[in-house]
């Protein structure tokens, strides 16, 4: 084994994982598991050859193929190593396209993948499936999407998750350097409610088709709930807009990404109010520009450092805006009845990226 | 070589050894800075000079 028990640095792309032979026991492969840093916490399913082969059976990709170096270790993701993982995290073989496309999707340079794994912000990496397969897999958009309950977001993002620790390296206190961290660091994956979109979906307002199949990873520093009875689109769009100013923000210091998970009814109250998507976002970004004098003197100072060549003299009577242009803040529509939408604050440093789904396989 | 807080020292020397440099010296200064007076940080700064001074001086000898 390698010193830190992972596979982050060592593996050559194209090399098979390393078996060995372990006891039938489940409490003591468990038991192994924990020893080795190779769990999250939580107990696992054992990788056993059959179940990774199993697993292998559902993408027409080769086992040994290289996807994708995972920072900050560097580890390389092979097709195999990804399946591993999946297994350990409880996936049904057919979610393994899905994390082969998330996982070359977190190394985009655009994601920054090395500082949301190093720093000591809590941001996690949440999982955004369109598309037709998210229904066939029956990834949950509506009640509770972002709860427990639905096995392939449970488990997608716990495998995405042990990904980015087991080949990434990123183990808590070691290189994972968060201060506190948050749940979403043991799974954070959902369906946008497609159905219930009276926009365009999230992965056709970035370029696919209708009928083909994304996943988009965001950087995701946790959800703040936002429950509002009103039935007016200008009253909502204010109060949307005033939950998104907070002063110790990355987003308001380094000119960020922010998220918007609007419940269906939210969304239904501004498309009655005559907003299209773009529009929304047009009036979000204009309302939630925040005096810099909100600031502290040190966020103040480093707003300057990361925003001047954008916004050029910064003084204390400066509207910061959240994100450098309002087609930055991203919406989404998601969950069930209810007068609640979610505000997802993001890293700062890093943008959202999303991957087609492809190489998908039926086993015969 | 580069500097690292104690916080982080464990991050850069891994850092180091995934990116095939296990060996890169690193001077660490104490965490955090936050708290600490201007005469402690320059105490501090005067000290992690002669480190990196030693450092490179060590590693241009091999």
């Amino acid at each position: 084994m390698s010193e830190d028990n992972t596979m982050a640095g060592r593996a050559p792309a194209a090399a098979r994982a390393a078996r060995f032979e372990a006891s039938d026991d489940l409490d003591a492969i468990n038991q192994l598991y924990r020893e080795r840093r190779w769990s999250d916490g939580l107990p696992v399913v054992p990788p056993t050859v059959e179940r990774v082969e199993r697993m292998l059976r559902h993408t027409r990709r080769a086992p040994e193929e290289f996807v994708a170096r995972v920072a900050p270790g560097f580890g390389a993701a092979t097709v195999e190593r990804i399946a591993i993982n999946a297994v350990l995290a409880g996936c049904d073989p057919e979610y393994l396209p899905v994390l082969i496309a998330a996982t070359e999707a977190t190394a985009d340079p655009e994601f920054n993948l090395q500082g949301i794994q190093a720093t000591t912000n809590p941001v996690a990496v949440w999982l955004i499936v369109n598309g037709p397969l998210a229904r066939r897999l029956n990834v949950n958009g509506t009640c509770n999407c972002l709860g427990q309950g639905a096995w392939a977001n449970a488990t997608i993002g716990r495998a995405l998750r042990l990904i980015l620790q087991n080949i990434g390296g990123a183990l808590p206190g070691d290189m994972d350097r968060a201060t506190h961290g948050q749940p979403g660091k043991y799974t954070f994956c959902c369906a946008e409610n497609e159905d219930a979109n009276p926009w365009e979906p999230l992965h056709v307002e970035r370029g696919y088709a209708a009928d083909r199949s994304t996943v988009t990873v965001v950087g995701a520093e946790g959800t703040m709930n936002m429950n509002s009875h009103t039935k007016n689109a200008g009253e909502l769009v204010r109060v949307i807009a005033e939950t998104m100013i907070h002063p110790p923000s990355n987003e308001y210091t380094h000119g960020g990404e922010p998220w918007l998970m609007l419940g269906p009814e939210h969304a239904e109250i501004l498309r009655r109010g005559g907003l299209s998507k773009s529009e929304l976002k047009r009036r979000l970004w204009e309302e939630s520009r925040m005096p810099a004098s909100r600031m502290s003197g040190k966020e103040l100072q480093r707003v300057r450092d990361s925003r001047a060549h954008e916004l050029g003299e910064i003084t204390p009577d400066t509207l910061l805006p959240i994100s450098p242009r309002p087609q930055d803040i991203m919406i989404v529509v998601a969950g069930g009845p209810g007068t609640h939408s979610v505000y997802i604050p993001c890293f700062g440093n890093s943008r959202a990226v999303t991957r087609e789904v492809t190489g998908a396989a039926i086993p015969v | 070589m580069t500097i690292c807080s104690t916080a982080f020292t464990t991050l850069g020397r891994a850092q180091a050894r995934a990116l095939g440099h296990a060996d890169l010296p690193i001077a660490v200064v104490p965490h955090p800075f936050g708290l600490r007076s201007r005469e402690e940080i320059r105490q501090i700064a005067e000290q992690c000079v002669d480190d990196v001074v030693g450092l490179v001086s060590k590693a241009g000898s091999k």
